[in-house]
């Protein structure tokens, strides 16, 4: 979408936390809406250009979504060295994964001393909330900002990103702000192209959007 | 300043119990900046267009490797008409982010189809530009209730009837009226109109001929 020569503020953002708390989820909801049920368990690390933009102008967020799962190689150092921020996630339905909070948050100041830093329980859609609201105090004796979130339902899936976009530039005042929305191009489509779409149509019709209990849409 | 985090729209917290949730509570400590950043002037790019059509919905794609609809996003459908060149797009926006997951011209010969067994989606194929790249992608969207999922066809039917006019070189905007005096001015075929046309002289000529009794 952007022209490589464009220069923007870009800025390294770290996702840390246990296997299967959701990260990888979170980011590709960032990314392209989607919402993925199945876990795939992220190896090593893979890196999300997420753009947004803001009314001080577009800034681009390198999201280094890493593997969560000791068995799949930990972390090393590199993964760490020059973040500009960091979000530490969990999941409310699993105590392991709040209680390993402190172990991830040690890993990442012993590389980046003094970065913005969000905590942030996942999951918090379902019912069978095991970490309790009033349990949740490790933010508060080290600084962070802590969000609840539901990468199944977007409740506050932007705040994150929000808030260590206002703390890296300083401003508390920064909003997003509608990305501009060229003209698309115009398409002339051809007889033959049309009816391969309306077999295509015709068959997917008949497959059933997810979560048709949904109410929001 | 308007924070987005508080729109209207703004998903509710998925339980009931508010006690289960914790409430949202700002981080004091101060950090040095990265960058400093001058606030700007910003365009949505649709400074020139005026909504046709507006309503929260779920957007999906069909991802064809996988086989299954995959989730786009949430948001306001909207159908965005050009002030100037009469062109009618389908536009809509992630709500929070304002990232556009939907971005193509409406092609008058696309029909909505019905999803299976529901009453609140359509289905149609676009080649969709919401990435900024060409994606020939097959969409559904589901609306809240079949009301809101009716409302949005009979926007979206009427715009195809716009621009197919646009296409043939007709004037979309004419007002029903002056379109069928233009049939008329083609010739006279239709008997119907015919003596439409012809019954205020035919009540006149009634006035004449009481006058002429009188």
């Amino acid at each position: 979408m952007s022209a490589p020569a464009e220069n923007i503020p870009t800025f390294k953002v770290v996702l840390v936390g246990d296997g299967g708390v959701g990260k990888t989820t979170f980011v590709k909801r960032h990314i392209s809406g989607e919402f993925e049920k199945r876990y795939l368990a992220t190896m090593g690390v893979e890196v999300h250009p997420l753009k947004f933009f803001t009314n001080f102008g577009p800034i681009l967020m390198n999201v280094w979504d890493t593997a969560g799962q000791e068995k799949l190689g930990g972390l090393r150092d590199g993964y760490y060295i020059q973040g500009n921020a960091a979000i530490i996630m969990f999941d409310v339905t699993s105590r392991m994964t709040y209680k390993n909070v402190p172990q991830w948050h040690r890993d990442l100041v012993r590389v980046c001393e003094n970065i913005p830093i969000v905590l942030c329980g996942n999951k918090v859609d379902i019912k069978d909330r095991k970490v309790k609201a009033k349990s949740i105090t490790f933010h508060r004796k080290k600084s962070l900002q802590y969000y609840e979130l539901s990468a199944k339902s977007n409740y506050n899936f932007e705040k994150p990103f929000l808030w260590i976009a206002r703390k890296l530039i300083g401003n508390p005042t920064l909003n997003f702000v509608e990305s501009p929305a060229l003209a698309p191009p115009e398409v002339k489509l051809d007889e033959a192209h049309v009816l391969q779409m309306e077999n295509e149509i015709n068959m997917v019709a008949n497959i059933p959007l997810p979560d048709e209990d949904d109410v929001e849409g | 300043m308007s924070d987005p985090v508080a729109t209207p729209a703004a998903p509710a917290a998925p339980t009931k119990d508010a006690e289960a949730i914790v409430k949202d509570e700002d981080c004091s400590k101060e950090y040095e900046p990265v960058v400093r950043l001058a606030e700007v002037e910003t365009k949505t790019g649709e400074e020139d267009e005026e909504v046709v059509f507006k309503m929260r919905s779920k957007l999906f794609r069909f991802n064809k490797e996988q086989k299954e609809w995959k989730e786009r996003g949430t948001g306001d459908v909207r159908i965005l008409k050009h002030k100037e060149n009469r062109k009618i797009r389908l536009l809509m926006r992630r709500e929070k982010t304002l990232k556009i997951c939907l971005n193509h011209y409406i092609n008058p010969s696309v029909e909505l189809r019905e999803n299976v067994g529901s009453d609140r989606s359509w289905v149609w194929h676009g080649v969709d530009y919401a990435d900024g790249e060409r994606d020939e992608a097959t969409l559904a969207i589901r609306f809240r209730d079949s009301t809101n999922a009716t409302a949005f066809k009979e926007a979206y039917d009427s715009a195809r009837d716009y621009l197919r006019k646009l296409l043939d070189g007709k004037d979309p905007d004419a007002a029903a009226g002056e379109e069928v005096k233009a049939e008329e001015a083609k010739g006279k075929e239709s008997p119907e109109e015919v003596a439409k046309v012809d019954a205020p002289n035919a009540e006149e000529a009634k006035e004449d001929t009481k006058e002429a009794a009188s």
